[in-house]
């Protein structure tokens, strides 16, 4: 396993490099100029090109691109052309409510697309199984700014249960979750009857049939944790994207996070929080999926490592 | 067995409703009456008068400072922290008479030192509206305690606008020592409200200065909340979430007319919308050409259909409500009258010409875009309609050189945020500001010139507005751009919010408002 994790991580160094070296080249071809978007269109020349210089924008490509490795290596990330706040400030807790958000939004996907699709293995072919099926569809092809401004339209303008939008309470939380959820929890249903259904056939559930094990038992207890894999692999992989995908329903529910963040600043041509926020969002990418790995481990000791 | 299996989903069941009984008990999070909230589409970027250039930091720190002047709805220059200003030597020295026993929110004396300490700051440069400024203040003496004196380079018609500008809110000088270059996130100022909190993307809190010189605000809180997408705001102003909402979608103003809640402003802004011409290149080289473009354009039209009553035709390089305006006639649809130019211009076949847009940035500016092409058709000319990210856009108009401009059409927005008109002539109609300047048709007409170097150096009113009214006529005449419209903006307010002001600049204020 140490072999395994040295490698992984070494592995890993080499694509955060490969990330930073994308990022920043893909930006600097991108046209547009910070600078003049910062000093908005009635800005005289004169502002736009001392702001170039304060940015250092009009220093060879080449020199950028080594400053800003050498800031990241020693843990600066700069400060956004935009605000002039340190870019760690500005992803830090932007990047807490966005995992809030996140995690939110898997847990309550997890537990009811696991439910679902249990309840849908469970009676497979019946008119139950169809129904979630139909749901599960609906759920996973719903536009998130649809689901999102509907859910709020009743939630909060009809019913008056929730507030539309910000962050700061629980009852804030609720209405992006379930928006955010609403496909991942129709994936994983998916994904759970489909492997519940292939487990099974398995003679082992036969066997235990035999014995007169109660079927939820059977279900729960033997058949899920077989079929769990390629869920948790469905799960880990979602988590690692809503991270990074929560942009629409950040800003439906003006949710101040980091997809909303980042997006704002490839618009205004940030060059340090788009390139800062993308390594952030790799870095939890590959630790989520690292994580997944050991995970499957701990499931399955018929796989192996070294 | 079945008893066994309904019962988790039973527990379900209650535990969902449990959630939702505390929710709907634990209450509607009504905002007490004394807090009144405004909801923008865009954050603040810095709250230091003189280093932003964005619409939400302005509309934040007008709440939190005052300037010598202040714009009124109608734009006029009223007194604020000034009481009175006499011109002497001829337009050359400003006297500024200070308001007394005025204390920042710090506790700061506000004097004339403080008046001092802020425009040297600003001239010593390095900040982003320094450009603002520098061109012609020689220097700013604080005569005594409450008299202060500017000292110009040339009599400047437009000064006190440029004082009235967001940019000259005056903050305290004791707060700028204690914050340096960080000071845009501790905003100081002597306005109505304080500064209290700001949580980036979400939210900036002020709370009303009791000791306010004019009298304290009529209520305790003021929130900014950044709700990015319009459809949410226009829930929030319908739950009473928001009390006030700024940018609110036009298709949504008959549906929230019907509700008498609310209260939907539709008013001026000076955003000026026009179609510019590469005048250096063909086919726009020929005068005829450009004209024939704009009486080819039915712009009541453009407004009525395109933009849905939301603006009204525009007849000159500047709003209506920008100080030196004045009527020229413009260019009336007049098809026939197209065609015949276009012949006369050597080109009885029509031609093709290409025509760049923004999508999105200004209200329907790829549909009136659209209904361009098809009008332009009309007449025989062929129009390639492009578009691309504002971005990009703007850098291939304002940052290519001369030769290299690909463009022959271009459509773009410009509101003076000093009200103005020298600060659309100067940057947009000089020949001294070809890109990287904003006169991106590259038109020169030495007369114009002329009458622009006389605006900016004279300060008498009348005679001002006699010489801006001789450039607009002969702009539009030289049709260096295609004028189309001037943009309303839409600010929704509940009903029960009084007092709510729009000025022209695109700035809501609410400080003088009340609730009932």
């Amino acid at each position: 396993m140490t072999r395994y994790l040295v490698r992984r991580t070494g592995v890993l160094l080499v694509v955060l490099l490969g990330i930073v070296a994308v990022t920043f080249g893909l930006l600097r071809v991108a046209p547009g100029d910070p600078a003049r978007l910062i000093a908005g269109p009635d800005a005289p020349p004169e502002t736009v090109m001392a702001l170039r210089h304060e940015l250092g924008l009009d220093r060879p490509m080449a020199e950028q691109f080594v400053l800003f490795v050498g800031q990241v290596v020693r843990g600066d990330l700069g400060q956004s052309f935009q605000t002039g706040r340190p870019v760690l400030e500005e992803i830090g807790w932007r990047y807490v409510n966005t995992g809030i958000l996140a995690l939110t939004a898997v847990g309550l996907a997890s537990l009811a697309g696991i439910a679902a699709g249990m309840l849908a293995a469970r009676y497979p072919y019946s008119a139950v199984d169809s129904a979630i099926m139909s749901g599960a569809l609906a759920g996973v092809s719903a536009p998130v700014f649809w689901l999102g401004l509907l859910l709020m339209w009743l939630f909060a303008v009809k019913l008056r249960w929730l507030p539309t939008s910000g962050a700061g309470s629980l009852r804030h939380l609720i209405l992006p979750a379930i928006t955010l959820g609403a496909a991942l929890t129709a994936t994983i249903a998916r994904m759970t009857r489909s492997s519940l259904l292939e487990v099974i056939e398995e003679d082992y559930i036969r066997t235990a049939r035999a014995y007169g094990v109660a079927e939820r038992s059977i279900l729960l207890r033997h058949a899920l944790r077989n079929a769990f894999l390629p869920i948790l692999t469905v799960i880990g992989l979602q988590l690692g994207y809503s991270l990074a995908g929560a942009v629409l329903t950040e800003s439906v529910f003006a949710w101040p996070g980091m997809g909303r963040l980042i997006a704002g600043a490839i618009f205004t041509r940030d060059y340090p929080v788009v390139q800062a926020g993308l390594l952030v969002v790799a870095v939890t990418f590959a630790a989520i999926n690292f994580a997944v790995d050991v995970l499957y481990a701990w499931l399955d000791p018929r796989i192996r490592y070294d | 067995m079945a008893a066994q299996r309904s019962r988790p989903k039973l527990k379900g069941l209650s535990f969902l409703l449990a959630i939702v009984a505390t929710l709907t008990v634990a209450g509607w999070g009504a905002a007490s009456p004394a807090t009144v909230t405004v909801a923008v589409g865009a954050d603040a970027v810095r709250l230091d008068p003189p280093d932003m250039t964005d619409n939400p930091s302005e509309t934040v720190l007008r709440h939190i400072m005052d300037g010598l002047v202040e714009f009124d709805e109608q734009l006029q220059i009223r007194p604020a922290l000034a009481e009175r200003w006499e011109f002497q030597n001829g337009g050359k020295d400003v006297v500024f008479y200070l308001r007394k026993g005025v204390r920042f929110h710090d506790g700061t004396p506000f004097d004339a030192a403080a008046v001092k300490a802020n425009f040297d700051r600003i001239l010593a440069g390095g900040l982003r509206r320094t450009s603002l400024y520098e061109p012609y203040i020689q220097s700013v003496e604080a005569k005594d305690t409450y008299t202060v004196v500017f000292h110009l380079k040339f009599p400047f018609g437009a000064f006190l606008h440029h004082l009235a500008h967001g940019a000259g809110l005056i903050q305290s000088p004791s707060n700028i020592r204690r914050w340096g270059d960080k000071v845009g996130q501790h905003p100081v100022g002597t306005g109505p409200f304080k500064f209290v909190e700001w949580v980036p993307g979400d939210h900036i809190t002020l709370e009303a200065n009791k000791q306010y010189w004019k009298g304290a605000p009529k209520f305790d809180r003021l929130v900014f909340r950044v709700v990015p997408e319009d459809a949410t705001r226009v829930f929030q102003l319908e739950t009473g979430e928001a009390d006030v909402i700024t940018f609110l979608p036009p298709s949504e103003v008959p549906r929230l007319r019907a509700n008498r809640d609310l209260d939907i402003r539709v008013a001026d802004s000076l955003r000026v919308i026009y179609v510019g011409f590469n005048v250096l290149r063909k086919p726009f080289d020929d005068v005829r050409v450009r004209q024939a473009v704009n009486y080819a354009i039915d712009k009541e039209l453009i407004v009525s259909q395109v933009l849905g009553g939301m603006a009204s035709v525009s007849d000159s390089p500047m709003a209506p409500g920008v100080n030196g305006y004045c009527k020229t006639g413009g260019y009336p649809y007049d098809p026939e009258r197209a065609r015949q130019l276009l012949k006369e211009a050597g080109y009885p076949q029509g031609l093709e010409v290409s025509l760049w847009a923004p999508q999105g940035r200004y209200l329907k500016d790829y549909e009136t875009a659209i209904a361009i092409q098809a009008m332009l058709q009309q007449v025989g000319i062929r129009v390639r309609l492009q578009t691309m990210e504002w971005a990009t856009y703007l850098r291939n108009i304002f940052d290519v050189p001369k030769e290299q401009a690909q463009y022959q059409m271009y459509m773009l927005g410009w509101a003076p945020s000093t009200g103005d008109a020298d600060w659309v002539m100067r940057p947009l109609l000089s020949s001294q500001s070809f890109p990287p300047g904003d006169n991106a048709s590259y038109y020169g007409n030495p007369k114009v010139d002329q009458l622009i170097q006389e605006g900016m150096r004279t300060s008498d009113p009348d005679a001002r507005a006699r010489i801006y009214c001789e450039a607009q006529k002969q702009v539009v005449g030289d049709a260096p751009w295609a004028f189309l419209h001037v943009v309303k903006q839409v600010v929704g307010v509940r009903a029960s919010l009084q007092g709510v002001k729009v000025l022209p600049i695109e700035i809501v204020l609410v400080k003088d408002a009340s609730k009932k």
